[in-house]
């Protein structure tokens, strides 16, 4: 039996892997490098997709069917009302309030809320006695309808003309609409990575075969049937973007390691954690199966196309 | 077996180089394709192997007419050709053992029966010390021998062979003439294109002339004898 210490000159390898000599073909490492950064690329544009998809996610469900009432600390004419009025008023609004079915509870904001919310315009030690300050109650709905919000809001001008329903949705639509163009961005980013990884390929496997079209001529002559020659090509595509996707996904997950550690707690209350959950992990490291599944493709395809032009 | 009935071919938008081509190879039989130097000896049996389609005409392979055969259907009718080509197209990279496994590879043969039937017929050519040598290292003739272990090993029921003796010495030549008529004997259809004088006429099977594009169907001494008078 052929051993490696017997190899020399003339001699071939013991283990046969191809009929065609595609395993020593040139060009093979500028595939895996090209398929490794289209790998890289994908694992970043969807990563980045995940993180808006979480963000969006917090934004909705925590504004979802709520909307507050502001009772101006002014009345139509513009004469500043005492905050034992606005108070007052505070108070009727929100009773009405609940009694209405759509409204699941009322919650009006004290004085130390307020304080928090107004600190950043008016500073810490400004004493709220001495403003004016508008009444604020945050209302919880079973569901949110134009109908029901319109009866609540002639509900509450009944009492005061003046209040407002903030029911959030402008500022949220415009950064649904921000976060929803960067997320279809990334979706197109990532078809680009597919389709260019497709072109890659089948440029490749076209340059092999035209490379070897003596070779695969003389299987086709010999018998072979187009999955026979099929197959070989197929493997080797495989066995290049395994590689390339896996490097690929490796040096991604290095980067994102490093972006979580570098952002560390800086996530506020609109950006949340660059942290990726188990569903998503999954997904990214399913990447280099799906690369090559299809590379596999890709290559069946090509073959299959350049074997239909032979008699 | 096979039947050719007003075969043309031409390349492309060019002139026929093969024209009305008409013969039947009976199942069994033994012929030499002569002709001078460009006469389509090659073309007609890149026709034979199915290498090309002919551009008009009927050809009857094994009881199936295959000018418009889909293509899929010739992968059965290939596997009973083998083929000795004239640059004998041995893949520079597979050993020789490789190399002859290749027709039973193909046919997805089990291992054990590849490793078996190869080991005996590189014995039988006498390159039974050279399984793992890689052909570019080998000489003419013994590349040679490669191809015809190659052609054969699947046990074709036709076998083509394309001037099997025009890089080998009268001595070898004669020997692997004897060799495809052992072949021949064990019911194998053979034809063989040669310019050898001698071997055809020592052999003695009937011709198939080329000429110009046009095929006859002579004996052979009548061949040599319209050699000798200048019709070819």
């Amino acid at each position: 039996m052929f051993t490696k210490k017997d190899r020399k000159l003339g001699v071939a390898e013991g283990k046969r892997q191809y009929d065609l000599p595609l395993n020593k073909a040139e060009g093979s490492g500028f595939l895996i490098l090209l398929i490794s950064l289209m790998t890289f690329l994908a694992v970043i544009a969807l990563a980045a997709s995940f993180v808006l998809g979480a963000m969006t996610q917090r934004w909705t469900s925590g504004l979802e069917n709520r909307l507050t009432v502001e009772i101006p600390a002014e009345n139509e004419e513009g004469v500043i009302l005492p905050n034992e009025d606005v108070k007052t008023l505070t108070a009727d609004i929100a009773a009405a309030l609940s009694k209405h079915p759509a409204v699941k509870n009322t919650e009006i904001l004290g004085e130390e809320e307020i304080q928090e919310l107004v600190s950043p315009w008016l500073g810490d030690d400004m004493v709220l006695k001495d403003i004016p300050l508008p009444g604020l109650i945050s209302v919880q709905l079973h569901i949110t309808n134009p109908d029901t919000l319109k009866v609540l809001e002639n509900k509450v001008k009944d009492i005061t003309p003046t209040a407002r329903l903030d029911t959030h949705q402008t500022w949220l639509n415009d950064l649904l609409r921000f976060t929803g163009a960067m997320q279809f961005a990334a979706a197109m980013i990532t078809l680009i990575i597919g389709v260019t990884t497709v072109t890659a390929v089948a440029g490749a496997i076209r340059s092999r075969m035209a490379e070897h079209r003596a070779e695969v001529e003389l299987l086709h002559l010999m018998g072979a049937k187009d999955d026979y020659i099929t197959e070989q090509f197929q493997r080797h595509a495989l066995l290049l973007t395994l590689k390339g996707s896996t490097l690929g996904v490796l040096a991604g997950a290095l980067v994102m390691t490093f972006i979580s550690l570098i952002s560390g707690d800086t996530a506020a209350a609109l950006v949340p954690d660059f942290k990726l959950n188990a569903l998503h992990m999954i997904t990214l490291f399913l990447l280099p199966v799906i690369a090559c599944a299809i590379s596999a493709f890709t290559a069946r395809h090509t073959v299959l196309h350049v074997l239909a032009d032979m008699p | 077996m096979i039947k050719f009935e007003n075969v043309g071919l031409r390349y492309g938008i060019g002139p026929e180089v093969l024209g009305d081509i008409n013969f039947t190879l009976d199942p069994g039989s033994f012929h030499f394709l002569t002709g001078p130097s460009g006469a389509g000896k090659t073309s007609l049996m890149s026709l034979i192997y199915l290498g090309r389609r002919p551009t008009r005409g009927l050809v009857t392979m094994f009881g199936q007419n295959i000018s418009d055969l889909d293509r899929r259907k010739l992968v059965p009718i290939r596997q009973r050709i083998g083929v000795v080509f004239q640059d004998f197209r041995l893949l520079p990279h597979l050993s020789a053992f490789d190399n002859v496994a290749l027709p039973l590879r193909i046919l997805g043969r089990p291992e054990k029966e590849i490793d078996n039937n190869v080991n005996e017929l590189l014995d039988w050519v006498g390159l039974g010390d050279k399984t793992n040598v890689l052909p570019p290292t080998m000489s003419g003739g013994e590349q040679q021998r490669i191809a015809i272990a190659r052609a054969v090993i699947a046990r074709p029921r036709l076998l083509l062979a394309d001037e099997p003796t025009g890089n080998l010495d009268d001595e070898i030549g004669f020997r692997l003439m004897h060799l495809f008529d052992q072949l021949n004997r064990m019911g194998t259809t053979i034809v063989i294109a040669t310019h050898n004088q001698a071997i055809i006429d020592k052999l003695g099977h009937p011709c198939l002339v080329l000429d110009s594009g046009h095929l006859h169907v002579d004996e052979p001494k009548n061949w040599i004898q319209k050699k000798i008078e200048g019709v070819f």
